[in-house]
């Protein structure tokens, strides 16, 4: 049983005034007469014009999906549009026409006269076909200059006010320190700070006090494990195959080591993504970046699958949707079935994209789950020895089995049906019945199997251990030919294709002579990484520049920060995106610069107050005229209240730990405790990210602070405040063990009420407490002593509860 | 075309987020605040008008009237055998033994023939439908006049994972939102004090693949269902620890209120924290209102007696079908009760004596769910609820060992069952060959079958979709889906 006690979700309000309304775009495109297609044309014609003129439909040959399909000659022979010649364009003919027959739209209102002027103006001025915002080369734009001073220092800021001046506000001014650092620490680690680290920050004098602060906390292995939690939701990162079975994918927690430790390292991102990609192919492997390749391992994966031909295809989309989403921000997926509806994917692109995978193979068989996803990084000399045992314990393995085959058979119904149960049924039946169902030469040649096992076993057990780590421990060095699958049909291929980028970003296809394969790998995934990486990529770039962003100020300039197509939301700042693409990629890539880039900018350390005005004009905070307060996220909650009380075990790194779960949790499982661990104590006092995390186990405090459904890629988690994360926080045995470590924690229970409250307030908002809340505090205690009975103890220790419960403990400003 | 150029326009530009919170928003919200001001728990410093949340789980309209109010899933975990429950084949009569080619496709792989098992019991007709039904079920064939039978059910897979999976959530493939997840999104709750989606499980255990049976999948974890157990608290941390009395939580829940007002005072236009606020009134609250649901204290001896709850073999079973109707009565709009669990013949999953396998589950949830019909029809709740029965697919017509009755997995026909819910009773639709062995009239597959559960709900399959992944997911698919419009009345 998962944790299920959703019963009433109230959704945080994030902010819906239409973007559109907005004057939200920065970058102020001229005051030139140029009609822009993107924002003045494109939604008359799919307003007016798509239902038979659309993606789904081309009455009379013609559709206005694309630049060359509106321009072909229609079925009537006309041209709807004549680039430069709005007289010869039949559109504009259509259009106003007052014959009743030739009119367009045929039914509904007639375009205005305003929307006519702009199709004339714009099919005079030769038709443009712009692109959407997001298939453009990335500009580079100068930063406005604003007439605050304050506000001009920071190019971020520059760009931030200037939005917010155009609309009549004034961005809020900076928040108080307290909140600042508090805000830093959770955003950069996860953790809050001590009341003594808030102290120092407060009285620090330095005008650099800030920017020690950031450096600090980013040297702070603690980044990682935060900053790689946000990796791991968008490559859907679990350590099991989901299923019947749900077997645990070995060594998936050196791919999560790998990724929090990318971080702490400052990894470039470009070598982040190329070592993820294509980690066995570069010009220098290592123990590294072939684990990175776990990239390929992390899906859900059925080990019977009912058509395996079509499972095949489905782990493709699986990571094709990843890889396009969290790389590139694009629903490549769409365009599996059929071409993308909307944006100008097609399914050649899809397809062509998929061959640039075509080397990957599935997760295992049921006869193999190792050899296509473990890969041993150990020394040759060890490797062969254990290769030696290997093969001799297969060879009498297949032998012994062999044998009890041969009994098996004939054996009745029922037996037989119990060997292919568990293990220990197997083995019951055979221990009782084998013996009588063998030839006696058949039974010493058992025996002799048997013990021959034994010692193989025992010598293999003697050798040191083997490093493995998972990742693409065997890939098809020749991929076979990939064809565009009709309607996504595997058994129905068409077109054959080859390895290609998709087709908006322009680039020329690779040269079958750039994939450097070799005995082991097609050499395709190489190509496609140093694509994808390249600092033309259109997508790239924007789409990390943006998640950062999105991460520190809890929404991303581009809102839909997996989907940067025409169905994703358009960027609030689209000029700030570029340009923070351009400096992420002129960093080199480097994310460390980049957080202090932004959390240098007064926009980072805004209060987040209300303001009447900015209320009013902009609710939704889109032109961030303040900043956003958020909830802490789920791993936060936890590992919050472990340190809080200082139990928290911020060991990093290693295995993953097994947290309690209850016996009505795991009563939702088919095998009660299958395939879940037991932890020491210390353990289970480690960070969140360090759980286990199992598909169909997933532990209920996470989810019931929205730890995203690990199957698949997660842009932005959910922000949920029910009822169900109430009851954790008053009833669940982990909290009232906490509360009782925190009483310990402030020095017990034996202290006066006053130091005690003071006490409990500093450790768990990291601030003195007020005159009003010792009083009240102190009263609590007293009443639960005296009129309910309780015992000193647990009275502290609910007093304790309540703060944990507190608003403010749960939210940032 | 005008359903795709409207979904277009429904979702483009929006955050999954945002799309979620604007669906939640309207009514229930306002209806929340409004009871929290009459319980009087915002006081002068907190503007209940600032509290501007949304219930996604809030009543919700439906695209068009609907029939039914509440679904109430028995689920055959393991997949009973049709031939030998409700899909009588004359034809085998006698054939026992007898090899026959035949296709299937189970757990052993594909095969082309095999030794046939003749079904192992009698089969007597009922009602006025004269509907034939085998010793298994004497109970439930007394209300075969209220049931519609699909007996050319097919589903993609005939393994377990995928295939239980297929027939909770429509796709192969885990990470997809189950049926009661769609119908929460779709509809809401019209108890706020209560899950809308909630689950039973067997005494023996879970389902395989535990809780993804009942996933919300890329929806938010509220929609998810609700694991409801019949003894103890019925919802995971929903008792308060045994020293904590309600005064004692009462004075606890006050105190941090008065914090957590004082901090909201101070924050201008931040709703978050008003909802946070209002959610532990609803906690407060759903602690005596879920345990009373569940509580079968006040009712009466004839009606335990009627639901087996005071025999040993029904008593499990019974008491959750019992169960089902209290939730349905309080506004409970999907329940899903599991009849088996675990593994091997802890369930329907009958590969080595079929007899006993059969004899025991039938024998355990005959009663219950005649008593279920029997009670929603007399307490005229049964044209309201949709009862769905069935497994995740059938059984094959011969035998998977060399010897003995088992009978393997079927995925190519298979027979379900519905009952209420504005279905027409006494109709059999579809058939399977001679054998069972595969859906020949009328093939039906589990989408049609989802897609006639939403219709029921007044929900068009076709329509209700919920963005993710830059497409509008539907329980049913890309493609359009028709519900079985012959078995509606």
């Amino acid at each position: 049983m998962l944790s299920t006690h959703r019963l009433v979700m109230l959704l945080v309000s994030v902010g819906l005034v239409s973007l559109g309304s907005l004057p939200c775009s920065a970058q102020t495109d001229g005051k030139t007469n140029e009609v822009d297609f993107a924002k003045q044309i494109q939604p008359i014609l799919a307003k007016r014009c798509f239902a038979c003129h659309g993606p789904d439909e081309a009455e009379g040959g013609l559709r206005f999906t694309s630049q060359k399909e509106a321009f072909v000659e229609a079925d009537s022979g006309e041209h709807a549009i004549v680039p430069g010649d709005s007289q010869a364009s039949a559109l504009l003919a259509r259009v106003t026409s007052d014959v009743e027959d030739e009119q367009m739209p045929p039914e509904g209102k007639r375009l205005s006269p305003e929307e006519v002027d702009l199709l004339k103006r714009w099919i005079e001025q030769g038709a443009k076909w712009q692109q959407h915002w997001a298939f453009k080369p990335m500009q580079n734009p100068e930063p406005p200059a604003v007439q605050d001073a304050q506000w001009n220092k920071n190019p971020i800021d520059r760009f931030i006010y200037a939005t917010v001046s155009e609309a009549g506000l004034k961005p809020n001014p900076l928040a108080g320190r307290t909140d600042l650092i508090r805000r830093a620490y959770f955003d950069l680690t996860g953790l809050p700070p001590s009341a003594d680290e808030v102290k120092r920050f407060v009285d620090d004098p330095d005008p650099k006090a800030f920017e020690k602060v950031v450096d600090r906390l980013l040297e702070s292995p603690h980044y990682g494990e935060r900053w790689g939690r946000h990796w791991l939701d968008l490559v859907r990162f679990a350590e099991t195959n989901s299923y019947e079975r749900d077997g645990a994918k070995p060594n998936a927690w050196k791919y999560r080591d790998y990724v929090i430790k990318a971080f702490n390292d400052d990894k470039p991102y470009d070598q982040f993504l190329t070592e993820q990609l294509a980690g066995d192919e570069l010009d220098e492997v290592t123990t590294e970046s072939l684990t990175a390749t776990g990239y390929y391992r992390l899906g859900i994966w059925d080990d019977e699958p009912a058509d395996p031909l079509l499972a095949r295809f489905d782990d493709m989309d699986d990571i094709i949707m990843t890889t396009g989403q969290a790389m590139l921000g694009l629903t490549l997926n769409c365009a599996r079935c059929h071409d993308h509806k909307i944006d100008p994917i097609s399914q050649k692109d899809y397809y062509s994209f998929l061959a640039m995978m075509g080397d990957v193979t599935r997760w295992g068989r049921r006869g193999d789950q190792r050899s296509n996803n473990q890969i041993d990084v150990s020394s040759e000399e060890l490797n062969q020895k254990y290769r030696n045992n290997d093969e001799t314990k297969r060879r009498l393995e297949t032998e012994i089995r062999n044998v009890e085959q041969s009994g098996i058979v004939k054996m009745s119904a029922p037996d037989q049906r119990a060997t292919e149960g568990p293990k220990r049924d197997r083995n019951r039946v055979l221990k009782e019945k084998l013996r009588d169902n063998l030839s006696e030469d058949d039974w010493k040649k058992y025996k002799d199997l048997q013990k021959q096992l034994a010692d193989t076993i025992k010598e293999g057990k003697s050798l040191p251990q083997r490093e493995m780590v998972m990742g693409l421990g065997k890939c098809t060095p020749k991929p076979e030919q990939t064809f565009v699958l009709f309607r996504g049909n595997p058994h129905s291929p068409s077109d054959p294709v080859e390895p290609d980028f998709p087709a908006i970003f322009e680039t020329p296809a690779p040269d079958a002579s750039a994939f450097k394969g070799n005995e082991k790998s097609a050499g395709r995934r190489r190509v496609l990484a140093d694509w994808i990486t390249s600092d033309e990529n259109r997508l790239t770039a924007r789409v990390m520049a943006n998640r950062v962003w999105q991460f520190h100020f809890g929404r991303g300039i581009v809102r839909s920060s997996n989907n940067f197509g025409k169905l994703g939301v358009p960027p609030t700042h689209p000029a700030l995106l570029d340009w923070l693409a351009q400096q992420l990629i002129s960093g080199d890539w480097k994310l460390k610069d980049f957080h202090r880039l932004i959390m240098s900018s007064r926009a980072y350390q805004m209060s987040s107050a209300g303001q009447t005005d900015g209320l009013a004009t902009d609710p939704g905070n889109d032109l961030l005229w303040r900043f956003d307060p958020r909830r802490l996220s789920a791993e936060e909650v936890r590992d919050t209240i472990l340190a809080i009380n200082g139990s928290l075990n911020r060991q990093t790194y290693g295995p993953s730990f097994y947290p309690t779960l209850s016996r009505e949790v795991l009563a939702g499982q088919s095998r009660p405790g299958a395939g879940w661990g037991n932890s020491s104590e210390q353990d289970k006092n480690r960070r969140s990210v360090y759980i286990h995390v199992k598909r169909s186990l997933l532990t209920p405090l996470l989810t019931a602070f929205d730890f995203p459904d690990p199957d698949l890629t997660c842009e932005d988690r959910f922000v949920t405040l029910q009822p169900g994360q109430a009851l954790a926080l008053l009833n669940s045995k982990f909290v009232h063990e906490q509360a009782k470590r925190l009483t310990e924690s402030v020095g017990g229970a034996e202290l006066e009420n006053k130091d005690l409250v003071q006490r409990v307030i500093a450790n768990v908002l990291s601030r003195e407490a007020t005159e009003d809340e010792i009083a009240s505090g102190s009263e609590l205690i007293t009443t639960l002593q005296t009129t309910d009975k309780l015992s000193r103890q647990r009275a502290v220790e609910l007093y304790c509860l309540t703060v944990m419960n507190w608003n403010e403990f749960l939210f940032i400003d | 075309m005008a359903n795709q150029k409207k979904r277009i326009r429904d979702f483009c530009g929006r955050t999954r987020r945002e799309f979620l919170w604007q669906t939640g928003g309207g009514f229930g919200a306002a209806a929340m605040t409004s009871m929290l001001s009459k319980d009087g728990f915002f006081d002068g410093s907190v503007n209940a008008a600032e509290a501007s949340y949304a219930n996604p789980l809030a009543a919700k309209p439906p695209h068009f009237a609907p029939k039914a109010k509440s679904v109430i899933f028995l689920f055959m975990y393991g997949g009973p055998s049709h031939i030998d429950t409700f899909d009588q084949k004359p034809a085998m009569k006698g054939m026992d033994g007898k090899t026959v080619d035949v296709k299937t496709f189970g757990r052993g792989g594909h095969r082309t023939g095999g030794r046939i098992v003749e079904p192992r019991w009698d089969f007597d007709n009922y009602g006025e439908c004269g509907k034939s039904v085998s010793t298994l079920f004497p109970n439930v064939a007394k209300h075969v006049d209220d049931i519609a039978f699909l007996h050319s059910m097919t589903a993609d897979s005939p393994i377990h994972g995928s295939a239980m999976l297929m027939m909770n959530s429509g796709k192969v493939l885990s990470g997809s939102p189950a049926l009661g997840s769609w119908v929460n999104y779709g509809l809401g709750s019209v108890n706020e004090n209560l899950p809308g989606f909630v689950v039973m499980l067997d005494p023996s255990g879970g389902p395989i693949s535990g809780a993804k049976n009942w996933s919300s999948g890329y929806m938010p974890a509220t929609y998810q269902g609700t694991v409801f157990r019949s003894k103890g608290a019925p919802i995971l941390d929903l008792a308060r620890p045994e020293d904590m009395s309600v005064d004692v939580q009462r004075r606890l829940l006050d105190s941090i209120q008065n914090a957590n007002s004082q901090h909201l005072a101070q924050r201008q236009g931040n709703s978050d924290l008003s909802s946070r606020i209002a959610s532990y009134e609803l906690a407060y609250k759903m602690q005596s209102t879920a345990p009373e649901a569940v509580d079968l204290a006040t009712e009466d001896a004839a009606t335990l007696e009627m639901y087996g709850i005071n025999n040993d073999r029904t008593r499990d079973f019974g008491t959750r079908c019992l169960m089902a109707r209290r939730l349905v009565q309080r506004g409970v709009r999907f329940i899903q009760l599991y009849s088996g669990g675990s593994h091997n013949d802890a369930n329907w999953d009958a590969h080595g004596d079929l007899e006993v396998n059969h004899n025991k589950h039938a024998g355990n949830t005959d009663l219950p769910i005649a008593a279920l019909l029997a009670d929603l029809k007399q307490q005229g709740m049964l044209d309201e609820t949709l009862v769905v029965w069935g497994g995740e697919f059938g059984r094959q017509p011969t035998a998977e060992y060399a010897k003995g009755t088992g009978r393997d997995h079927n995925s190519y026909g298979f027979t379900m069952w519905m009952a209420g819910g504005g279905i027409k009773g006494g109709m059999s639709y579809g058939t399977t060959d001679e054998l069972g062995s595969r859906a020949v009239e009328n093939p039906l597959h589990v989408k049609n079958l989802h897609a006639t559960v939403l219709h029921q709900m007044g929900l068009d399959p076709n329509h209700l979709s919920f963005f993710y992944s830059g497409l509008d997911q539907k329980l049913v698919g890309v493609e359009e889906v028709e519900p079985i419009h012959d078995i509606i009345a």
